[in-house]
């Protein structure tokens, strides 16, 4: 497993933890991946402790560190 | 029949499929998973039939049946063949399948399995066939067919019947409903 990028974000992407991640490659996708994990986090009817454990458990149990 | 009941909002009120009925329990967060879904049979960020292989591959590995019921036409119209998919389970032995193929389907195998085992080579071999924003596209793709392949399994979305007929790009449902 490598713990080096893979890929590069593309050149002029900013500093921001996702929108100048490698995802900025694929701005359409981008655009579309936001709009649906903000309704997940912002609009649902499940509380956010409850999305929030369930998150950090699914990143423990994948081992992500990010 | 999952085992959740049918929604009651009125955007689910006649179903066209079973994941309709499902997941217009949440009509908002159905609409976005469907513009997410559909901008990879729409838009060319990676080759449709190499994301249909490993949609179908995917599908196997978790063992969804609802997803292997399901066809898109685009990637019938560019050449995938039932006889095709039917050797995914083998498709390292068969040599129909292109270097292209093999190194998508691996990756798409280990994406699945284990994601850390994914080594620099795999990676590389992938991004070679894609390219930088065709790679990243990919497995934005494969986190798609993964997680809701996972969602179906767990919610009980069943294939609905055995028939298999082409859905128009970018329709996202199940197969008997086309």
């Amino acid at each position: 497993m490598s713990r080096s990028p893979r890929i590069a974000p593309p050149p002029n992407a900013g500093n921001d933890p996702v929108s100048g991640s490698v995802l900025a490659h694929q701005p359409e996708a981008l655009a579309a991946f936001t709009q649906l994990y903000g309704t997940l986090w912002s609009r649902g009817v499940l509380d956010h402790s409850t999305k929030e454990l369930a998150r950090l458990r699914n990143a423990r149990v994948t081992d992500c560190g990010y | 029949m999952s085992w959740l009941p049918r929604a009651k909002n009125e955007a689910a009120a006649h179903p066209a499929t079973e994941l309709d009925a499902v997941f217009g329990h949440r009509p908002d967060l159905y609409r976005d998973y469907r513009d997410f879904h559909a901008l990879f049979w729409e838009r060319p960020l990676v080759d449709p039939v190499l994301l249909e292989l490993c949609r179908l591959r995917i599908a196997a590995l978790v063992g969804c049946e609802s997803e292997l019921g399901i066809r898109y036409q685009g990637t019938l119209d560019a050449g995938l063949t039932e006889s095709k998919i039917a050797a995914l389970d083998h498709w390292h032995d068969d040599a129909r399948f292109s270097e292209r193929e093999r190194a998508v389907l691996a990756f798409a195998e280990l994406f699945v399995r284990d994601p850390h085992a994914i080594t620099d080579g795999d990676a590389r071999a992938v991004v070679h066939e894609l390219g930088d924003a065709g790679t990243v596209a990919f497995v934005e793709a494969l986190a798609l067919f993964d997680g809701f392949a996972r969602f179906r399994v767990m919610l009980g979305v069943e294939r609905t019947t055995d028939a298999v007929r082409a859905a128009a790009l970018p329709v996202v449902g199940d197969a008997s409903s086309y």
